[in-house]
C-alpha cells in the first residue's frame, strides 16, 4: 500500500511499487487530465510536477512518487486559471487538446524557476513535449503572454 | 453492480427526456446534394439538427468529430448566423450515432465545404418557424416581424419575444419540406454577424484544464483492462498455439480470450493486463508478407512502373507521345515517398458494454457510419444494436477513420461480458496503423524550343486504402490514392498512369492523402522543367495558370510577401509550390514559400521561414481557420523533414517517437499566412497547406545548393548523397 499526495489529497493506492505513477494517476485514481502518449518519456503529455519539478508520469514508478508532493493539471489552479491556462485560452493554444496538459504542466514548471523566460529557454523547455498538431507557434506565444501577466 | 448501470441508464433516460419533452427539436432532412456541395467529392447528405431550450439555450448538435479542428464552433456559427441567434446562447454537442444524422463521416477538409449551405439553410428554417410562431403569439402579421440576436422583434411596436419564450409558449407543429428549405433566400456574405468574426473555440476552455474527455477518458462500472498479443507482420499473420500458463498467475488476470480473430487477455487494471499479455506465449504463422522490406516493395513498384502498361490512365488530355517526339529538350525524373505513419497523440483506445444485445461503444471516431456497418456484420447484429458515445478525439489525422480499435474490443467484450476497454501502447498503436502508402512517380515532360511544357507524363505507382471503403472506381482507380496528380497547369499533352500496387503493409488515410505524394513531384518537377526552360520558377507556373486564376493570386501573394527575388546568403534558398488540394473539384487554392538553410557538410536542413497564401473562399472562424493552415503547414513539415517508415519482414520497422521522429518546437521555423479575403463558397483547410511543404521545400533545398532530392523525407543523408552526387 503506497500513500500518494496528489493535489493537497492523500490516496492509499495498492499497486506493485514498480508500477508507472501515470497508469496510478489516471487509470486508478482517475485524474483523466494527464495523458498517455508513448510511455517511454519522448512525448511529455503524461507530464506532472513533483515536488514542482516537471516529470514524465509513464517514467516515474509508484516507489519514487510516495511520499512526495504531486500535482497534476486538475491542481494547478484551484479554479483552473492559472496565467498559463488563461494565456492558453488566449492565444487559442489547443487544437485536439489531448498534449495540452502536459504542454501546461511544462510550461509552468518553467515559469516556476524562470519568469520571464528567453526564446531559446522556452525551446529547450518545451523541446520534449510534442503537439502533433504543432501548436508551438501559439504554445510560445502563450508562455510568452503568461511571463508578461497579461 | 448490476444496479449501478440501472442507475445509470435511468440518468440517461431522464435526461434524453428531459430535452426532448421541454424543449423544441428543430430536425430537417437535409436535401442530397445541392449544386455547390455537388462540386465536392461525391454527394453525401448531411442532416443538420437544433435543439432550442425555453431556457432560451440553442444547442447545435455537431456530427463532425472535434479532432482539433474547430469545427463544432465553426459549423455551429453557420447554424447561428441564419438562426439569428444571439452567439452567448449557443451549445454544442457530439452525439450519438442515429441513421437521422445521415453520413457520419469526418475527413478530407469536407467538414465546412459539405455542410456550409444545408447548416445554413437548418438555421434559416428554424428562424423562419419561430418569426411566425411569435407573430402567431403577438397577433402581428410575420411580414412585420424580424429575427435578430435570439428574439422576433414586431417592427411597427417594437414588441419582442426571445426564442426561449416562444418556445415555451407556443406549440410549433409546421414543419419545413425538403422544397421549402431549398426556397429560402440566404444571407448575403455582406450581411455576416457571426461567420467571418474572431470567435473563440467552444472547445477550447475544457482542454486548459484536463477537462476534455477524449476516448481513453473513458470509465464504466465493473469495466476491466484487455491487452491484446499482436502478430509479427503488420498482414496475414495468424496465431498457431497460445499458451496462457504464466499469464494466469499474473496477479489481477481475469480471463484469456482467444478467437479466430483475436488473442487478448482480460485483467483487473491496464498494468496488470500488460504483465498478463506479456507471460503469454503464442506461436505465430507470419504469413505471406514476412519477406516484405522497404527495398522488395520499392524493387517491386520500379518494376510494375515499367512494365504494368495496361494500368488504367487517370489524366488522358491530347497526345503525350506526340508531344515528347515534338519536344526540344525533354526531361525524366523519378521520385519515391516513404510511408508515414499518423502518430496522433492519443493511442488507439475503445470501451465497449456489452448491454442487452447491443454494444455501447466508448471511443473518438472520425467515421462512424462505416463502423456502425463494419461492426454489426461482424459481431451479427443489427445496426440499431451498435451505439457509438462519441469523444473528443486526441488527434484524429485519418487514424480514426478506421474501425479496428472498436471491433477488437467488442469482440473481447463478447467473450468478457463485462465492460472491457483496451488501450494500444504507443508500439501497438504504431505498429497497427494503416500508413500513407510509400509511392513511386516516373515524370516525363517534354519542353518546346520557346520553353513552354507541351508533354506531361507521370506513372504512378502506389497501393490503394480505398478498397475497405469501396472506394474503388469501375477501372479500378482510387481517386484518394490519385488526388493532386490531375494538376491545373495547361499543358497539352498529358498522360497519367494509375499503377496499384499492393504491398503487405495496410495503408490508409494520414492527414491530406495522396496530394501530399502527388504534388511532391507535381511541384518538384515543375521547378525541373522552369530551370530546364531558364524560367524563374513562379513566372513558369503563372504563365500555365490561365485557366486558374485564384490559383496564380495566391502564388503572387505568398511569392511577394516571402520576398522572392530579394537576395539570401549562401547555402539559403527559396522554393515555391502552389497546389489545388484536396481534390480539383473543390480546392482550397493555396501557395507556399519556404526558405531553407542547408548545411553543406552534413546535408541538414532548418528550415527558417514558411510563407502561405491561400484562398478557400468564405471563412467561418477567421482564428480557427489561421490556426488549422499553421497547424497544416507544421504538419508538412514534419512529414518532409523527419518522417520516414521503414519495412523489415513485413512490419513496420519504427517503434515509437524516439526512432518515428515528429516535429518539436525546436524544428519550427516562422510562419507567415495570408487568408484572401473572398465571397466564394466555402472549402477545406485540415489539410492542403500539409501539401505545400515537401515540394517547396526540396525546391528550396535545390536553390539552396543546386541538388535535387527526390525521395521523401528530406533527410540530411538524402540531401548530403544529392549534393555530393551533383560535385
Amino acid at each position: 500500500m503506497a500513500q500518494l499526495l496528489i493535489n493537497g489529497k492523500t490516496f492509499m493506492v495498492d499497486a506493485d511499487p514498480a508500477t508507472p505513477l501515470l497508469w496510478v494517476i489516471r487509470e486508478r485514481l482517475q485524474l483523466t487530465g494527464t495523458k498517455f502518449g508513448c510511455g517511454i518519456a519522448q512525448c511529455g503529455a503524461c507530464t506532472v510536477h513533483l515536488d514542482g519539478a516537471a516529470v514524465r508520469s509513464c517514467q516515474t514508478t509508484l516507489a519514487q512518487a510516495a511520499g512526495k508532493k504531486i500535482t497534476t493539471i486538475e491542481g494547478l489552479h484551484p479554479k483552473g486559471e492559472h496565467p498559463l491556462q488563461r494565456a492558453w485560452i488566449a492565444e487559442q493554444v489547443p487544437q485536439c487538446g489531448y498534449c495540452q496538459s502536459g504542454q501546461i504542466m511544462q510550461a509552468a514548471a518553467l515559469l516556476a524557476k524562470s519568469p520571464n523566460p528567453t526564446d531559446e529557454e522556452i525551446v529547450a523547455a518545451m523541446s520534449g513535449n510534442i503537439c502533433r498538431c504543432a501548436t508551438y507557434l501559439r504554445i510560445k506565444r502563450a508562455i510568452k503572454r503568461a511571463a508578461r501577466g497579461v | 453492480m448490476k444496479s449501478t448501470r440501472t442507475e445509470l441508464s435511468r440518468r440517461d433516460f431522464l435526461k434524453t427526456t428531459a430535452v426532448a419533452g421541454a424543449g423544441l427539436t428543430l430536425s430537417f432532412t437535409i436535401p442530397g446534394a445541392g449544386a455547390r456541395e455537388a462540386s465536392a467529392a461525391a454527394a453525401f447528405e448531411p442532416n443538420a439538427t437544433l435543439t432550442i431550450t425555453p431556457d432560451g439555450i440553442i444547442t447545435v448538435h455537431i456530427t463532425k468529430a472535434e479532432m482539433g479542428q474547430g469545427v463544432g464552433t465553426a459549423l455551429a456559427q453557420i447554424v447561428a448566423e441564419e438562426l439569428e441567434a444571439d452567439w452567448k446562447d449557443v451549445r454544442i454537442d457530439y452525439p450519438m450515432n442515429d441513421p437521422k444524422y445521415g453520413l457520419m463521416l469526418t475527413g478530407g477538409s469536407w467538414s465546412v465545404n459539405w455542410t456550409f449551405d444545408s447548416l445554413s439553410r437548418a438555421g434559416a428554417g428554424a428562424r423562419m418557424l419561430l418569426t411566425e410562431a411569435a407573430a402567431k403569439q403577438m397577433n402581428v402579421a410575420v411580414a412585420d416581424c424580424v429575427a435578430e440576436d435570439g428574439r422576433i422583434r414586431h417592427l411597427p411596436t417594437g414588441r419582442s419575444m426571445p426564442y426561449g419564450e416562444i418556445v415555451a409558449k407556443v406549440p410549433i407543429t409546421r414543419t419545413l419540406s425538403e422544397e421549402d428549405l431549398k426556397k429560402i433566400e440566404l444571407k448575403k456574405p455582406s450581411q455576416y454577424r457571426i461567420i467571418g468574426k474572431w470567435i473563440p473555440r467552444l472547445d477550447i476552455p475544457e482542454k486548459v484544464t484536463g477537462k476534455a474527455k477524449f476516448g481513453i477518458d473513458t470509465f464504466l462500472p465493473g469495466m476491466v483492462y484487455a491487452k491484446v498479443a499482436y502478430p509479427p507482420t503488420r498482414e496475414g499473420g495468424k496465431h498457431t498455439a497460445v499458451d496462457d500458463t504464466g499469464a494466469r498467475k499474473v496477479k489481477g488476470w481475469i480471463q484469456t480470450v482467444v478467437t479466430d480473430d483475436v488473442v487478448a487477455v482480460v485483467a483487473d487494471t491496464y498494468d496488470n493486463a500488460v504483465r498478463a499479455r506479456d507471460a503469454l506465449r503464442v506461436s505465430w504463422d507470419p504469413g505471406p508478407n514476412a519477406g516484405v522490406s522497404t527495398a522488395s516493395i520499392f524493387e517491386m513498384y520500379a518494376k510494375k512502373a515499367k512494365e504494368d502498361l495496361t494500368a488504367p490512365s487517370w489524366v488522358e488530355q491530347g497526345d503525350v507521345k506526340a508531344g515528347l517526339a515534338q519536344a526540344a529538350k525533354t526531361h525524366e525524373a523519378t521520385f519515391t515517398t516513404d510511408y508515414v505513419a499518423h502518430m496522433q497523440m492519443e493511442p488507439m483506445n475503445c470501451v465497449v458494454r456489452l448491454d442487452g444485445g447491443a454494444y455501447d461503444i466508448y471511443t473518438g471516431s472520425q467515421f462512424q457510419t462505416m463502423a456502425v456497418g463494419a461492426l454489426s456484420k461482424k459481431l451479427g447484429v443489427d445496426p440499431s444494436k451498435i451505439r457509438i458515445h462519441q469523444h473528443y478525439l486526441g488527434g484524429g489525422f485519418g487514424r480514426r477513420l478506421e474501425p479496428d480499435i472498436m471491433l477488437e474490443t467488442a469482440l473481447i467484450a463478447r467473450e468478457v461480458k463485462r465492460p472491457v476497454k483496451l488501450i494500444r501502447s504507443r508500439e501497438e498503436d504504431l505498429r497497427r496503423d494503416y500508413y500513407r502508402s510509400a509511392t513511386l512517380q516516373v515524370l516525363r515532360g517534354g519542353l518546346s524550343a520557346d520553353g513552354k511544357v507541351i508533354a506531361w507524363e507521370n506513372t504512378l505507382v502506389a497501393a490503394y486504402p480505398g478498397e475497405r471503403y469501396g472506394g474503388l472506381d469501375d477501372k479500378g482507380r482510387d481517386q484518394f490514392a490519385l488526388n493532386g496528380s490531375d494538376h491545373v497547369y495547361e499543358i497539352p499533352n498529358q498522360f497519367v498512369r494509375a499503377v496499384r500496387a499492393e504491398t503487405g503493409m495496410s495503408v490508409g488515410y494520414v492527414r491530406a492523402v495522396a496530394p501530399n505524394y502527388t504534388f511532391f513531384a507535381v511541384e518538384t518537377f515543375i521547378d525541373e522543367l522552369a530551370h530546364l526552360a531558364k524560367a524563374d520558377p513562379v513566372q513558369f507556373r503563372l504563365a500555365m495558370l490561365g485557366g486558374a486564376p485564384r490559383l496564380a493570386r495566391v502564388l503572387k501573394l505568398a511569392a511577394d510577401r516571402a520576398g522572392w527575388d530579394s537576395p539570401l546568403p549562401p547555402n539559403v534558398g527559396r522554393g515555391v509550390a502552389c497546389v489545388t488540394a484536396q481534390e480539383r473539384k473543390s480546392p482550397t487554392w493555396t501557395a507556399s514559400v519556404v526558405e531553407t538553410q542547408v548545411d553543406p557538410a552534413s546535408g541538414a536542413v532548418k528550415v527558417r521561414k514558411i510563407v502561405c497564401a491561400v484562398d478557400c473562399g468564405i471563412v467561418v472562424n477567421p482564428d480557427g481557420a489561421r490556426s488549422q493552415i499553421e497547424g497544416s503547414l507544421l504538419f508538412g513539415l514534419s512529414n518532409a523533414l523527419k518522417e520516414r517508415g521503414t519495412v523489415k519482414n513485413g512490419a513496420l520497422e519504427q517503434s515509437n517517437f524516439h526512432d518515428y521522429q515528429v516535429l518539436r518546437m525546436s524544428d519550427v521555423p516562422e510562419v507567415e499566412v495570408h487568408v484572401v479575403p473572398s465571397t466564394e463558397y466555402p472549402t477545406g483547410l485540415g489539410e492542403p497547406g500539409t501539401t505545400t511543404i515537401l515540394p517547396a521545400l526540396s525546391n528550396a533545398i535545390f536553390a539552396a545548393t543546386g541538388a535535387r532530392v527526390r525521395s521523401a523525407p528530406l533527410t540530411a543523408e538524402r540531401v548530403l548523397t544529392a549534393i555530393q552526387q551533383k560535385a
